[in-house]
């Protein structure tokens, strides 16, 4: 016979347990706005029946029920989806950094518009035109002079602004870094910590969501799998344990960055094996040294999973490869290129305007000089976007413009002031194609660097045609993975967050389940007090 | 599907923002009163755009360089009437020279007269438009005739022998206007023959009449020279005139192209407003709409229900 104080004991138990489960709801209610924070529910259980086995137990009809027991706190939270949120935010991550990166190349170019580079050749060839219907005219020629620097001068911003901005794109490489490093770093603590709860036989939900929070975040720079690390000791079943984070490389294979409380510290190196910070934009990105974790490893950037993860994508950017001193070859990264781009169209330009330039003759009859020329040397052989510039003769004295196609001559004959011919040649190199180091134009000029067939303005068009193709994939991209990443992430609350109407109706049925226990005491202290008060009283 | 309330503000937000996005691409799209900002809004508007606002360009460059040709073959044609006037006054001298029963004294005003326009001619060479002299070829700042009347065309020459001498290379070379792509006009007249077998032809005159022995045969000889002058500055003036209805036909072909190149350039990339305000007011609504179901995302939960 069991004992007659054994439903106290059974009802006091419900109390604990309704109450922690009412606790349990309050803390949901408390965070149903915490970012990361999974909703959390008790796991009830019925303790174990009496009377339990044995040679003296007592021969009643059993197991006689005892009441519940909390036998943990669980949060719901689905794998699957978390894996699958990670994926699609690496991909997010690549393509958001790109879209970023030439929309900043689009806000420098200012294209189409009044006051782009396209603009300032249009004008420089109507001052052109001018110049060939009025050469004798010093007011004509100053105009020249000021539209071919504004040419020069539209160049050299273009390039300084894409080259300061690849400058930021190495410095932000160098920040993701270091927060990829911090994220590791904290969660090896929270694996330390998990690592030290979990045998005791607890759950620590909350360090759980902490720590998938780190590890969405980690998966926006690159590709990532995890694997968790059955905990030992007393731990329960249901315990994720410490979770190892690797990185998941082009061939499929994975590099460890966090195990247990271990962690790797990552290092972008630029070729010169300077750490990459975008201070030296002569040298490409080179590779991600590791020290910690799996010290001595390296990743090269062939290793890396294209298109995926912001990290790769600011490398993509900024430009890899490449030798110390010589520019990254140009195919290998996004600002390179376009810098390249620019370079070859201003070198080709500059060459073509100055070879038509120098076979006219000036006001005063002398053969023309190279009118477009290097800023630093003031040669016409290293003329690039960066350095181009108008001849300072020229530009000291405008009459040495060469306007006239007439031969040379030397005083005291008397040069053709009326003659601009030569101007419009040199307004027509625009249109002049320059196809091939053996084409020739129709006067019979040669020209060393060719645009392969294109025009210099249909060249620049190029430029611009590609990067709006470019910027548009980019976007389209990113509105995609941003709508899946969405998806998921509703998928994702739809499981773990916080309802506040399921909180309220949990809250009920808590709140009532403990005063029903509640009231089971106080029935049994009635019939406790019926036996203790009421009992052998007979004829009192 | 469990829904909750994180998630129904979450997407409120997101639509909110997605809608502001759109009215925002709108409002650009009306106050710029172009359909693209950027590049990768559409890139082939974006390249067709660049293309299209280069021919704009080149016509109305093309169509300055029109007003110039215009003022270099008008002020020619111009020039050569006055020419052709003097010319016929030095007819109707010599006719009336061309006459034995002339006194000395008649000759000598008949030659004073001659003298004179044998200056306003050369005074006709030397014309210039704006600093430059239209008859001298591309050395357009030397005049044809030096103010002493001692150079011709740049070189030193005899009275009577203009059109002996070669004169320098600039004088006779032509000066070229691009009017189309790859159309360059001839804008100037090569004046050499003219003004030199005028010059001659006046210095024949000034000096028949000088010479008291000259019978009026001899004198009324020089008509048909007078006539051969004439004849050149019309066939001039015909040239200058032909080149006059090409330009004007040129004018209204660039005319024509500017109307079609900008109809192209708005065409391709300019927004149509109807279109555009429709959009806005339908999304301005939508908005309405959404925010007002966003003032509702809060619902009564059942909080509002336990008492």
């Amino acid at each position: 016979m069991g004992s007659t104080f054994m439903g106290l004991e059974t009802s006091k138990r419900g109390l604990t347990t309704q109450q922690s489960a009412l606790f349990t709801t309050g803390h949901n209610i408390s965070n149903a706005n915490t970012i990361g924070y999974s909703r959390q529910r008790v796991n009830m259980e019925a303790t174990l029946g009496y009377p339990g086995t044995g040679l003296n137990a007592p021969k009643i009809a059993g197991h006689l029920g005892t009441g519940v027991q909390a036998q943990s706190v669980q949060r719901i939270r689905d794998q699957f989806i978390d894996r699958q949120y990670r994926q699609e935010s690496t991909k997010l991550g690549y393509w958001e950094t790109r879209a970023n990166a030439i929309s900043q190349v689009e806000d420098i170019v200012t294209e189409p518009s009044e006051y782009g580079l396209n603009t300032a050749l249009d004008q420089f060839w109507n001052s052109l035109q001018d110049l060939s219907g009025s050469p004798e005219n010093a007011a004509t020629r100053k105009v020249v002079v000021q539209r071919a620097l504004h040419v020069a001068d539209s160049f050299n911003y273009i390039h300084k602004q894409l080259s300061d901005i690849q400058a930021n794109l190495g410095n932000e490489i160098n920040v993701s870094t270091k927060a990829i490093n911090s994220i590791l770093k904290q969660i090896a603590t929270l694996n330390e910590q998990i690592q030290a709860v979990e045998p005791n036989g607890y759950m620590p939900n909350d360090l759980y969501d902490a720590r998938d929070k780190l590890v969405d975040e980690l998966s926006q720079y690159f590709p990532i799998e995890i694997d968790p690390v059955p905990p030992g000791g007393n731990a329960l079943a249901i315990a994720e344990g410490s979770l190892t984070v690797s990185i998941k490389l082009k061939d499929g294979t994975t590099l460890e960055l966090v195990n247990g409380k271990n962690h790797a510290s990552l290092e972008t190196v630029d070729t010169s094996g300077a750490i990459l910070d975008g201070t030296k934009l002569s040298n490409g990105f080179n590779g991600i040294n590791i020290t910690g974790l799996g010290v001595g490893k390296s990743i090269s950037y062939d290793q890396l999973d294209p298109s995926k993860g912001k990290l790769v994508s600011l490398i993509d950017s900024y430009g890899h490869g490449g030798t110390v001193g010589v520019f990254t070859d140009p195919s290998k990264g996004y600002y390179p290129n376009i810098l390249a781009q620019l370079d070859k169209m201003a070198e080709a330009f500059a060459e073509a305007f100055n070879e038509i330039h120098k076979s006219g003759s000036d006001l005063d009859g002398k053969a023309g000089l190279n009118f477009f020329v290097d800023e630093i040397s003031g040669a016409d052989t290293s003329v690039s976007a960066s350095n181009i510039t108008v001849n300072k003769d020229i530009i000291d004295n405008v009459s040495k413009i060469a306007a006239s196609n007439a031969a040379p001559i030397t005083p005291p004959a008397e040069p053709e002031v009326g003659n601009g011919k030569n101007a419009i040649l040199l307004a027509n190199m625009k249109t002049l194609t320059l196809g091939s180091t053996t084409d020739i134009n129709k006067d019979g000029i040669a020209f060393k660097n060719h645009l392969d067939g294109a025009t210099v303005q249909s060249f620049y068009q190029s430029i611009i045609g590609q990067l709006g193709v470019d910027g548009e994939q980019a976007n389209t991209l990113t509105t995609n993975a941003g709508t899946i990443l969405l998806t998921v992430e509703n998928n994702r609350a739809s499981v773990s967050s916080v309802s506040l109407d399921e909180e309220m109706t949990n809250m009920i049925t808590f709140q009532q389940a403990y005063n029903a226990n509640a009231r089971m005491i106080t029935v049994i202290d009635e019939t406790l007090d019926k036996i203790i008060n009421g009992m052998g009283r007979v004829g009192l | 599907m469990r829904v909750t309330q994180s998630m129904l503000s979450s997407n409120m937000l997101r639509n909110l923002s997605t809608s502001y996005s759109k009215m925002g691409k709108l409002q650009n799209q009306i106050t710029s009163g172009s359909k693209i900002s950027r590049p990768s809004d559409d890139p082939v508007i974006a390249v067709k755009g660049i293309g299209y606002r280069t021919n704009l360009n080149k016509v109305e460059q093309y169509q300055r360089n029109m007003n110039e040709v215009n003022n270099w073959l008008d002020t020619s044609d111009d020039t050569l009437d006055h020419v052709g006037i003097a010319l016929i006054r030095t007819q109707e001298l010599v006719t009336q020279a061309a006459n034995d029963s002339n006194t000395p004294e008649d000759r000598e005003k008949m030659k004073a007269e001659i003298d004179q326009l044998k200056l306003q001619i050369r005074d006709l060479a030397n014309t210039k438009v704006g600093e430059k002299y239209l008859f001298s070829g591309t050395n357009t700042l030397s005049p044809v005739f030096s103010a002493d009347g001692t150079t011709f065309m740049g070189q030193p020459f005899t009275k009577g022998a203009a059109s002996t001498i070669t004169p320098t290379s600039g004088f006779t070379n032509s000066v070229e206007i691009e009017v189309y792509d790859g159309v360059n006009l001839n804008v100037n007249t090569d004046a050499f023959g003219m003004f030199a077998q005028i010059d001659d032809l006046l210095t024949n005159v000034q000096n028949k009449l000088s010479n008291p022995v000259s019978s009026g045969t001899e004198i009324g000889a020089l008509l048909g020279d007078i006539s051969k002058a004439q004849n050149t500055v019309l066939e001039n003036r015909a040239d200058i005139g032909a080149r006059q209805n090409r330009v004007e036909m040129m004018i209204n072909r660039l005319a024509t192209q500017e109307v079609v190149v900008t109809k192209q350039l708005s065409d391709n990339e300019d927004i149509d407003y109807e279109k555009a305000i429709t959009e806005m007011v339908t999304q301005e609504s939508i908005h309405q709409a959404s925010l007002s179901v966003g003032a509702k995302i809060i619902q009564a939960t059942l909080v509002d229900f336990i008492r």
